[in-house]
């Protein structure tokens, strides 16, 4: 019994935690801030761009380099519709890797990361960030 | 940071009213800590009510709603005529163990606020809800219902997005950057209600042993996610519950209830722990299984609402393979495909092994029956999700499998080592 409160209150404690308090942390929260951007650092200027810019209510199509969901597109949409809450954030892929055309007709503005094309009947907002906003 | 502060110095004010409402007398200790997890409760509550009547969310709107509400349970009790009932004498005695506890705290503290809260769920479920309800200064069942948002699990209860919501109202804005001091003051507030119970049960080292035991799991890692006010809840409504079996005092029996519904509207997790305290009441004491009835009232408005707008459950979903029956009996003869990576990516596994090790050398089923009933209906709940999950079985374990082990592991915990404490001091003394 004793072996196992010992082991118990022993697997418990947390050293990581104690000693937290005492060491230099800037390098650990550099990596958690960072963290959920970790692949696309520069991501988050242009959502914050793209924010200022438009208003609520407003449906935003998001184009981005990579156009496979499990591969990139899925954590950039997520990204973006964090960023562009009051917006209505959608997708051109699903997760079923199924294309959504009819969404880039929908939508009133077109936010385009990394991605230099310009669909047909948009004008160009502006170009910053790695990336454009355009309008129908 | 500010607003952070305000609003827990606020829900605790509020909270107060319930916990002395309920019963006078109790320790600080159980006061603050019982306060702080009604107040959250009580925001919740409010922030609901408001978009239920098409009232925008403001800070004025939202702290009166507030006031209003910490005075209901006083006018319920002058309504009802019910004396004021006060509770045993007694106050938690320090100990020098607890210097432990509050180390561990204190580098929790630390940890939560390193950067605004990182985890992936954060910003994909609990946080982007919250956000976005701020946005539009009530709940968006349009956003929830968009086929587009399913990504964001709509059907999950709201009871955790709202408090982040009470927070930009007092901020005026949305900043995420604090929000993990909520977490800090959560956990605190679930060793406390800890520390009171066992220095009622025992002595002042075991008391202080079982808190500084228990402080890493209330200390949950995932800042930003539900699991820490899951833990905070559910761990206090078992413990409450298991006490208000063995001492049948009203007080135990409502405080526990009311915390086991508000764990139901934090995760569905918390509706599975709501039926297995169910079940295993009625196993354990049959008779006293309709005194849960405050739990009951407090989980239903969210599972009303979910139907009423349609939000479904993933795991009950329909798919390629069928219905979440369909898919639970094609998968029962392969059940090792579930198993396997329950053992391999099980968290922590020493002292699993251990908690294992000491519930077979102590006679549990005799004297924790509802504990271990409750743990045992929480993990036939889990091993159930995982049969009729929709997605890659390997996946959905390995993603939420150490989550819900955080989970069970509370209450057990507290029991386990309770018990083997007291073995070694009875066979000293």
């Amino acid at each position: 019994m004793l072996v196992c409160l010992v082991a118990i209150v022993g697997l418990r404690v947390n050293p990581f935690l104690l000693q937290l308090p005492f060491i230099d942390r800037t390098a650990l929260a550099e990596e958690k801030r960072m963290y959920p951007d970790r692949r696309w650092p520069l991501y988050p200027r242009f959502l914050d761009r793209v924010r200022e810019t438009t208003k609520d209510g407003d449906a935003i199509a998001l184009m981005f380099p990579i156009m496979n969901w499990n591969g990139g597109y899925s954590d950039a949409y997520y990204r973006a519709s964090y960023f562009l809450a009051g917006r209505e954030v959608l997708p051109l892929l699903t997760w079923d890797e199924r294309f959504h055309p009819e969404n880039l007709h929908q939508a009133r503005y077109i936010a385009a990361w990394a991605v230099n094309v310009q669909p047909r009947d948009t004008s160009v907002v502006w170009r910053a960030e790695g990336g454009q906003l355009l309008r129908h | 940071m500010a607003a952070v502060t305000i609003a827990i110095v606020a829900m605790t004010v509020a909270g107060l009213s319930v916990t002395l409402a309920i019963r006078r007398g109790e320790s600080v200790v159980f006061l603050l800590a019982t306060g702080l997890l009604y107040g959250s409760a009580l925001v919740y509550v409010a922030l609901l009510l408001l978009s239920l009547l098409h009232i925008p969310w403001s800070l004025i709107a939202s702290l009166i709603a507030l006031a209003a509400l910490s005075a209901v349970p006083w006018l319920i009790r002058r309504f009802l005529n019910l004396p004021a009932a006060a509770a045993p004498g007694h106050r938690v005695r320090p100990h020098w163990l607890d210097i432990g506890s509050a180390a561990t705290i204190a580098g929790y503290a630390f940890f939560a606020t390193l950067a605004p809260p990182w985890e992936w769920d954060f910003w994909v479920i609990w946080g982007l809800k919250a956000r976005v309800f701020f946005e539009s200064r009530g709940i968006d069942w349009r956003f929830l219902q968009s086929r587009w948002n399913m990504f964001t699990h709509p059907d999950y209860p709201l009871l955790l997005p709202l408090e982040f919501d009470f927070v930009a109202l007092l901020h005026r804005s949305w900043d995420d950057r604090w929000l993990g001091i909520l977490f800090v003051f959560w956990s605190l507030a679930l060793l406390l209600i800890v520390r009171d119970i066992a220095a009622r049960e025992t002595t002042p080292f075991i008391a202080a042993l079982l808190t500084l035991t228990l402080t890493t799991l209330a200390t949950s890692r995932y800042v930003g996610m539900a699991e820490c006010l899951l833990i905070a809840f559910g761990g206090a409504a078992v413990l409450l519950l298991r006490r208000a079996i063995r001492l049948n005092e009203p007080a135990d029996w409502i405080h526990g209830a009311l915390f086991l519904g508000f764990a139901a509207n934090v995760k569905n997790e918390g509706v599975a722990l709501l039926v297995a305290v169910g079940v295993a009441m009625l196993i354990v004491a049959r008779r006293q299984a309709l005194r849960l009835w405050p739990a009951i009232v407090v989980a239903a408005p969210w599972l009303l609402l979910r139907a009423t707008h349609s939000l479904s459950t993933d795991i009950l979903s329909q798919s390629g393979s069928g219905s979440a029956i369909g898919r639970i009996l094609h998968r029962l003869p392969a059940a090792a495909e579930v198993l396997a990576p329950m053992f391999e990516f099980l968290n922590e596994r020493w002292f699993w092994f251990a908690l294992c090790a000491g519930a077979l050398a102590l006679p549990l089923l005799k004297r924790e029956s509802f504990v271990l009933l409750v743990t045992l209906f929480q993990l036939a709940f889990f091993v159930a999700a995982y049969f009729a999950t929709p997605s890659d079985i390997r996946w959905h374990v390995a993603t939420s499998w150490w989550r819900l082990t955080d989970q069970m592991a509370l209450p057990l915990t507290f029991v386990i080592v309770e018990q083997l404490a007291e073995s070694l001091r009875r066979h000293t003394d």
